[in-house]
């Protein structure tokens, strides 16, 4: 265990959102089964009242996950230098098997904890509760997958022991590595490129029809999660490239360095806020049809569109510009 | 969206106020919040400095040093092994160095005495600025040293390291080889150790794996393994005096808590009022999130300015003890201030994030107080 | 216009301390006119005012409201009626604020800070413009003669003073209804006339206002259109005095 203040804080972190997890799923269980809002008895208001500590709760969880998705990967990046062949964050999370999973659960968790509260919204703007029961339904899943995102963590930084021999980003996510890292900077660019700007595209085409005519609205949300899952591994396969100048340096991390401007928080940022709100869109579809969310539910959804389409809008107009001005040119 | 910039704005405005009107709770919260915030900055300060100096150091360090080891204990390398080591692949240069310690018994320390043969620098041995201050020396002074002899050996002063360098040359000694061998005894045709450079440092692990079969009883050491000795050892203690510090912090997530809790009937009762003049539970929500926030921000700036202050100007009285090791001697080094946005986001994590998870449910209870209490009174 | 169908409001239900506060009410407010609710105290007329006024849930039965759906900002199925009862919080809280107007017994106004500050509270956290509600709050101090203690802490002022500001700042958000608790109960008899000669202006300009008092210089008033008797949580007498 690495008993730096940076990790105390991460684990600090996760045992609280944890706990905060564990307490709104508790009383999402009790909303479940005992929610009645024609009743007037004192355990229905009681359970109204609840209802706006698991909001509460589940707004501080979303942004507490948020900033310790970039500490964790600042943290894996500082402590880089405690690993043999480790040149950045890549190597440190590649010293034991739970690294990268607990990474990618964090992304997760941010990606459902931002659906809830979307859904959880809506829900507020209907006069009876529409979607009271699919809200802490999908909280019960949020919370067994930020209980698990916690395990994986503390499993993580309990496994880690300094002078470890470890890949470093350069063997991790080089071509000739056989792992998941290693194939995904091994595919080859022109097809990862044909496949992001047709995502982009899809997902533009189908927002501006769904915004406009309010039809096609699962197509668009499928396309703007295709695109999120596409542009993702763009990012490895081709994208990082032009910023390093490199055509061996997969890393995705040391996009998130000042030598870069800290462009890769601009990437991630609107990557992840527009993939939040094109899920978030096609959650909303099913319940369109729910009578007093008739006129609720589309004018949110069109916003939620906006806001991916002009966030995706802005990668793809990002990674365009550095595709051309880059000093590097990839066949 | 106007209407909610408005909304924010207003509750704030009397957040603000109804923060002012309960001064004494407020600033009794804010003093301990500080407090913590405070310690805890100093100490995160003061050891990203320390690892940062540390860092500075090693940049110049040699990258491999090559010993020697009889019955697991370090002894002296002959000066064959070096000549040997030069002719192996990708071995640029093969520098013998000569250093070894000197036990003064005037003053109980330890001093640390290199040879440098060094023809451009001034005649005479220099001295870490420590030694000039505990015997008393200035240049062309002289100072005796005691051989394994018995016999003096007296050094001419002939220049004192700045107390810039004071981290490292505090407690150092350098003289001319023949002074050296003069003041240990030492034997010819060996040295300490071996500073080891290589044409491309991606070859060091390979080269030294060669110098460690061709030379059993040597002990190769890169500076990168001694970079991370030193991250680990600063990340080590650092990491112990949190842990000691927790039950501070703990003590203050409870003594908040109990603070958020324990609303007064006066404070109930103005909430009962507003729920029952309009106010919704969000907006009380909003209301207490505020009073969170301007008192944690507060709390956090201050701490973070007094740490800066604690540590860089005045060199961290409260902690260095604990931090630096313990010795004799002590460098009387001016620590450079190193802050950034990393250093301070743990620090809110660790202070910020749980101060606010252990209000959220006593907030809650008070943004639920029912408006039928306002009307009986 | 409101309508209340069998509306009970009980405390501690299934508790051996079980208490009802209010017993199967079923009664209709008529718009514009001065209604006040007469019974001695622990008639449940308190907690009928909360329930009516949104403040409160019945523990069971219905409230509607007739004709306020213009105030309130979202739709129910194309009706201008609007049944409060099983509302969320939000809701039940919007209308209240866009439609009701209370004055409490004890005025519950908030010490510390100033008499505009107190009329001004209730728009706070209505997200309209801060300029704007204070214009309409200085022009109602104006209204009732105590701009001068506009900027004065609530702690300073007279028992009269104190009983204006509280309707100033029930008329902030330019309610429908204003709805009084015991009004009159800690003022004297001038005082007293003086509040309902205020609640006749407010009938002139088109509000409905709903007392509950056990004071004589409000139920024996020549203003009031309607009397309701209430008794031990029940109504015993519904019908209009005139």
């Amino acid at each position: 265990m690495i008993l730096q203040p940076a990790v105390l804080a991460l684990l600090l972190i996760a045992l609280l959102v944890a706990g905060m997890g564990i307490y709104a799923g508790f009383y999402g269980m009790r909303i479940l089964s005992r929610w009645d809002p024609t009743s007037g008895s004192e355990g229905q208001l009681e359970l109204e009242r609840r209802t706006y500590l698991i909001s509460t709760i589940m707004s501080y969880i979303l942004s507490f996950e948020l900033m310790s998705l970039f500490l964790f990967i600042y943290t894996a990046d500082d402590i880089h230098i405690l690993f043999t062949g480790a040149m950045c964050a890549a190597g440190t999370l590649a010293v034991n098997s739970f690294g990268y999973p607990a990474l990618l659960l964090k992304m997760v968790n941010f990606l459902l904890a931002g659906v809830w509260l979307i859904v959880n919204y809506v829900d507020n703007k209907g006069y009876d509760y529409p979607l009271i029961k699919t809200k802490y339904e999908l909280l019960n899943v949020v919370v067994v997958l930020l209980v698990q995102e916690s395990v994986l963590l503390l499993a993580y930084f309990s496994g880690v022991k300094p002078d470890v021999i470890t890949s470093c980003c350069g063997s991790l996510f080089s071509h000739e590595s056989t792992n998941l890292s290693g194939d995904l900077a091994s595919l080859p660019h022109l097809p990862m490129q044909i496949a992001f700007f047709t995502g982009m595209a899809a997902t533009a085409v189908s927002g501006i029809i769904f915004y406009l005519r309010g039809r096609i609205g699962y197509l668009f949300s499928l396309a703007a999660t295709a695109t999120f899952l596409i542009a993702a591994t763009s990012v490895v396969s081709f994208i990082c490239l032009y910023f390093y100048e490199l055509p061996t340096h997969h890393c995705p991390f040391c996009l998130l360095q000042k030598e870069y401007g800290f462009i890769g928080y601009v990437l991630y940022a609107t990557l992840f806020s527009g993939a939040v709100a094109g899920i978030g869109t096609g959650v909303l579809m099913p319940f369109r049809k729910i009578g007093s969310l008739i006129r609720i539910i589309p004018a949110i959804q069109r916003r939620l569109t906006l806001v991916t389409l002009i966030f995706y809008l802005l990668f793809t107009l990002i990674v365009s510009w550095k595709m051309v001005f880059s000093a590097l040119k990839l066949g | 969206m106007k209407r909610t910039v408005e909304r924010h704005l207003n509750i704030l405005e009397f957040t603000l106020a109804s923060l002012l009107r309960r001064r004494a709770k407020n600033l009794s919260l804010l003093a301990m919040y500080l407090l913590v915030i405070f310690m805890l900055a100093s100490l995160q300060f003061f050891v990203t400095a320390l690892k940062r100096e540390a860092a500075l150091i090693l940049t110049d360090a040699p990258d491999m040093v090559v010993q020697r080891l009889t019955a697991g204990r370090q002894d002296l390398v002959p000066d064959r092994y070096g000549a040997d080591i030069a002719r192996i692949k990708g071995v640029t240069a093969v520098r013998p160095r000569l250093w070894g310690y000197y036990y003064d018994a005037l003053n109980g320390a330890n001093y640390t005495i290199m040879a440098s043969d060094d023809t451009a620098a001034p005649p005479g041995a220099a001295i870490g600025a420590a030694i000039a201050k505990a015997r008393n020396l200035q240049i062309g002074d002289l100072l005796p040293l005691i051989s394994y002899d018995k016999s003096p050996v007296m050094l001419e002063i002939g220049s004192i390291f700045p107390s810039s360098s004071d981290l490292i040359a505090a407690d150092l000694i350098v003289l001319s080889p023949a002074d050296f061998q003069q003041l240990f005894n030492f034997p010819g045709g060996q040295a300490t150790d071996l500073a080891v450079t290589v044409r491309n440092p991606k070859e060091l692990p390979t080269v030294a794996a060669k110098i460690a079969s061709q030379f059993p009883d040597s002990r190769p050491i890169l500076k990168s393994e001694i970079q991370r000795t030193y991250q680990s050892i600063f990340d080590w203690r650092g990491g112990m005096t949190l842990i000691v510090l927790a039950s501070a912090l703990l003590s203050f997530i409870i003594f908040a808590w109990d603070k958020a809790t324990g609303l007064s009937a006066e404070e109930r009762k103005e909430i009962g009022i507003l729920k029952s003049i309009g106010w919704e539970t969000s907006d009380v929500l909003l209301l207490k999130f505020w009073e969170g926030l301007v008192i944690s921000l507060t709390a956090f700036l201050l701490g973070v300015v007094l740490a800066y202050g604690h540590v860089f100007f005045l060199s961290a009285p409260l902690f260095a003890q604990a931090l630096k090791g313990w010795s004799v001697i002590y460098p009387r080094f001016q620590l450079v201030p190193v802050v950034n946005a990393y250093q301070l986001a743990v620090l809110f994590f660790l202070t910020v994030v749980p101060y606010t998870t252990a209000t959220v449910i006593p907030c809650w209870r008070a943004a639920t107080i029912d408006p039928d209490a306002a009307m009986r009174y | 216009m409101i309508e209340l169908s069998g509306i009970t409001k009980s405390f501690n239900s299934g508790k051996p301390n079980q208490f009802t506060a209010v017993d199967n009410v079923s009664l209709t407010i008529n718009p514009q006119q001065i209604t006040v609710l007469k019974g001695p105290s622990g008639s449940g007329k308190t907690s009928l005012l909360t329930m009516i006024g949104c403040m409160a849930r019945p523990t069971s039965g219905r409230i509607f409201l007739h004709g306020v759906a213009a105030a309130v900002p979202f739709q129910q199925e194309g009706v201008d009626s609007v049944e409060i009862t099983s509302l969320p919080e939000r809701f039940l809280n919007d209308i209240r604020r866009s439609t009701f107007g209370f004055i409490f017994q004890q005025f519950n106004l908030v010490k510390g800070i100033s008499v505009l500050e107190n009329v001004m509270l209730p728009a706070y956290p209505t997200g309209e413009r801060r300029s704007d509600f204070r214009d309409r709050a200085l022009d109602l101090l104006e209204q009732f003669s105590i701009s001068r203690h506009a900027g004065q802490r609530i702690e300073l002022l007279s028992g009269g003073e104190l009983q204006r500001v509280a309707i100033a700042r029930a008329l902030i958000n330019n309610p429908a209804i204003i709805i009084a608790d015991e009004p009159t109960a800690h003022l004297d008899s001038k005082l007293s006339q003086e509040f309902m000669a205020i609640v006749g202006r407010m009938k002139g300009e088109g509000k409905s206002v709903l007392i509950a008092s056990h004071d004589p210089i409000v139920f024996d008033s020549p203003l009031i259109d309607r009397l309701v008797e209430m008794r031990d949580g029940a109504v015993v007498n519904s019908g209009s005095p005139r």
